[in-house]
C-alpha cells in the first residue's frame, strides 16, 4: 500500500540527515506507528508521504505509483492528515472546518451536509449542537474530534496522524485512542501514526517502527519487539516494565478459564458431586443475580450451611471479555480477590 | 459661529476639497499598498527592503516632503504633490500591516489547510485575508485617519481645503478661524474612525469574536 524506499531527507545546512535510508512498507488496512525519541525523524518521514517535505533521495509509492508522479494538492486531497495542535480554521464552524476537502472536490451541497452530519455521529458529537459552533466554543478532545473527522471527509484510504491525541489530558487520551480503535475495525484504514509515546505506539500499532537519529531500528508487531527488542536502545525505549507492558497486548477472553461452576444459593447440599472438578464456583441468589463465589477450598472445609455467608463475603467484581488483562488483574488487587467473573454481554461465561 | 454662518461658502469648498484629497489618496494607497503588502509575504529579502523604505518614508516630517515635492519640476505646486506624498505616508502602516497580518497567521492552521491540499491562492484567499482581517483593518483605520490629518498640511502647497482656515488664521490671528479649522477636521476624523469601526464589526469574520 504505502512503500518507503531507501528514503532519505537532509535539510539543508545539516550534516546529519533527519532521515537515513529508511525502508518500510505499510500493508491496506494496518495502522503502522512511527515512534521514536524528539528529533528521531518519524514526523519528517510522515510529512515526506504526503509531500509536506520532498524527500532528498529515495521513493516513496502509494499502491505502486511513485508519489512524486502526481500533484501535491492532489495527492494531499486523497489522505487525510490530523496534526497534533489540529489546526482548525478558527474562523470557519465546525461544519465548514469538515468541509474543506468535499468542497475541494467539488461535491454537491447536500451530499457535504449529509456527510458532515455523518461524520459528527461517527465522532459522538451531536450534529444539530456542533455543526454551527465555532472551534473556540470546543472543548480540545472534541476538537480532536472533529480534526478526524474532517481528515476522514472524503473517506481517504490512507491517514496520516502525527500525535493526533497529544495535546490532550490523558483520560480524554485514553477515551479517543478506544473510541478510534473501534472506528478503525469499522472502517479499516491504512493509517501512519506518529507518537513519541511508546505505550500509545503498543496500543495503537499493528506494526511498529521505532526510531532512533533518523534510522529504522526495529519494525515489527507490537508482540514482536516486547519479546524481542533489537538492541539496548529499543530495550531502554520500551522501559523496565516490558513484561508488564505486553500484558497490554491481551484481554481477559484470551486469558480467561472456562471451566467454572455456577449454582444456585437453595441448591447447596450435594455441590461437590454436581461440579467436581470446577476451580471456582459462582453462586447467585433467587433472582438468579451472581451474589459471590466459592473455591475447592471453601467446599472442602466448611459445612454447607455456611457455604452461603462464605461466598457473600468474598467482594465480586466483574471484567467484560475485551477488557486489558493488567485492569483485570489491578481490579483483582484492589478487591483482594482470588477470582473474578468475566462477563459477555449479560451472560456469564468465565473466571479469571 | 458667526464666523461659520458669513463664511458657510467657503467652509462647504473647503470640506468638499479635503474630503476628496483624502479619499483619492486612500483609495489610490489601497490599490497600491494591499497588493503589494500581499506580495512581499512571498519573499523576505524584499520585504525587509520595502518595509524599510515605508519606515524611512514615515519618519521624514510631512511639511518637509511636501516642500520637496513642490520643487520637482512636473510635480509642482497643488494635487500631485500632495496626492503622491499623502500615499506614500499610507505605505507604512497599510502595507506593513496587511503583510504583518498575511504572514502571521497560526502555523498549524497553514499547516493543516496544506495538507489537506488547498492552493497557496486558496489559502491567501480563504485563510490569511480573512485571519489577517483584524490587522489590516487596524491599519486602514490608522492610514484614513492619518491621511485625514496630514492633507490639511497639505495647505502650504496650495491645496484650498481645512487647513486653510487654520494656516491664514494664525497669519490673521484670528481665533475663531482657527477654531473652526481645527474642530472640523478633527470631526472628520473622529468621525471617519467610528464609522470604519463600525464597519470592521462587518468584515472581521464572526468566528474570531465568539468566545466560548
Amino acid at each position: 500500500m504505502i512503500e518507503l524506499k531507501g528514503v532519505t531527507k537532509l535539510y539543508q545546512g545539516q550534516a546529519v540527515p533527519a532521515v537515513q535510508n529508511l525502508s518500510l512498507s505499510i500493508n491496506r488496512g494496518e495502522i503502522c506507528v512511527f515512534v521514536g525519541p524528539s528529533g528521531c525523524g518519524k514526523s519528517t518521514t510522515l510529512r515526506m508521504i504526503n509531500r509536506m517535505i520532498e524527500p532528498s533521495s529515495g521513493t516513496i509509492e502509494i499502491d505502486g505509483k511513485n508519489i512524486m508522479s502526481s500533484d501535491p494538492d492532489s495527492l494531499r486531497m486523497g489522505i487525510g492528515y490530523v496534526i497534533q495542535q489540529i489546526g482548525l480554521l478558527p474562523h470557519r464552524t465546525i461544519a465548514e472546518n469538515i468541509a474543506i476537502v468535499p468542497r475541494l472536490y467539488k461535491w454537491p451541497k447536500e451530499k457535504i451536509k449529509s456527510r458532515v452530519n455523518e461524520l459528527l455521529e461517527m465522532m459522538g458529537l451531536d450534529p444539530a449542537e456542533t455543526r454551527n459552533k465555532y472551534p473556540s466554543q470546543l472543548s480540545g478532545g472534541q476538537m480532536q474530534r472533529v480534526g478526524v473527522a474532517r481528515a476522514m471527509a472524503v473517506d481517504p484510504s490512507i491517514m496520516l496522524m502525527d500525535e493526533p491525541f497529544g495535546a490532550v489530558d490523558p483520560v480524554a487520551r485514553n477515551r479517543l485512542q478506544d473510541e478510534f480503535l473501534r472506528l478503525q475495525k469499522e472502517i479499516n484504514k491504512t493509517i501512519v501514526f506518529v507518537t513519541h509515546d511508546i505505550n500509545e505506539a503498543i496500543k495503537m500499532g499493528d506494526k511498529i517502527a521505532i526510531l532512533n537519529q533518523g534510522q529504522l531500528i526495529q519494525f515489527g508487531t507490537p508482540e514482536e519487539i516486547l519479546t524481542d527488542p533489537a538492541n539496548d536502545f529499543v530495550e531502554n525505549f520500551i522501559g523496565y516494565d516490558r513484561i508488564v507492558k505486553k500484558l497490554n497486548l491481551y484481554t481477559v477472553a484470551e486469558a480467561m478459564k472456562t471451566s467454572f461452576g455456577l449454582v444456585d444459593e437453595a441448591e447447596f447440599s450435594g455441590i461437590n458431586a454436581k461440579i467436581p472438578n470446577a476451580e471456582v464456583i459462582f453462586v447467585r441468589d433467587q433472582g438468579e443475580q451472581l451474589v459471590g463465589y466459592l473455591t475447592a477450598e471453601d467446599l472442602s472445609a466448611q459445612g454447607a450451611q455456611r457455604l452461603t455467608q462464605v461466598a457473600r463475603q468474598k467482594r465480586l467484581s466483574f471484567v467484560k471479555l475485551n477488557t486489558p488483562l493488567p485492569d483485570a488483574l489491578s481490579l483483582m488487587l484492589e478487591n483482594d480477590a482470588d477470582y473474578v467473573a468475566v462477563l459477555d454481554g449479560d451472560r456469564l461465561c468465565g473466571a479469571i | 459661529m458667526q464666523f461659520v454662518n458669513q463664511n458657510s461658502t467657503t467652509i462647504v469648498e473647503y470640506t468638499q476639497n479635503h474630503f476628496e484629497l483624502v479619499l483619492t489618496a486612500v483609495l489610490i494607497s489601497l490599490l497600491l499598498w494591499v497588493p503589494s503588502g500581499i506580495l512581499l509575504t512571498k519573499s523576505d529579502k524584499w520585504a525587509r527592503r520595502a518595509l524599510a523604505i515605508a519606515n524611512i518614508i514615515f519618519c521624514i516630517p510631512s511639511l518637509s516632503l511636501f516642500a520637496v515635492f513642490v520643487t520637482i519640476p512636473f510635480l509642482g505646486l497643488g494635487r500631485q504633490s500632495a496626492l503622491l506624498a499623502l500615499v506614500l505616508y499610507a505605505m507604512m502602516p497599510l502595507m506593513r500591516n496587511v503583510y504583518d497580518g498575511v504572514k502571521n497567521v497560526d502555523r498549524n492552521v497553514l499547516e493543516a489547510a496544506k495538507g489537506m491540499g488547498m492552493s497557496t491562492g486558496r489559502i491567501m484567499r480563504e485563510i490569511r485575508l480573512p485571519l489577517g482581517m483584524p490587522v489590516i483593518f487596524a491599519g486602514f483605520r490608522i492610514t484614513v485617519v492619518m491621511t485625514t490629518g496630514i492633507a490639511a498640511i497639505a495647505t502650504y502647497i496650495g491645496e484650498r481645503n481645512l487647513g486653510r482656515f487654520i494656516s491664514e488664521g494664525l497669519v490673521r490671528s484670528n481665533t475663531n478661524m482657527i477654531i473652526t479649522g481645527a474642530i472640523l477636521i478633527s470631526v472628520i476624523a473622529v468621525g471617519l474612525d467610528t464609522f470604519l469601526g463600525l464597519v470592521e464589526k462587518r468584515v472581521v469574520p464572526r468566528g474570531l469574536r465568539v468566545r466560548r
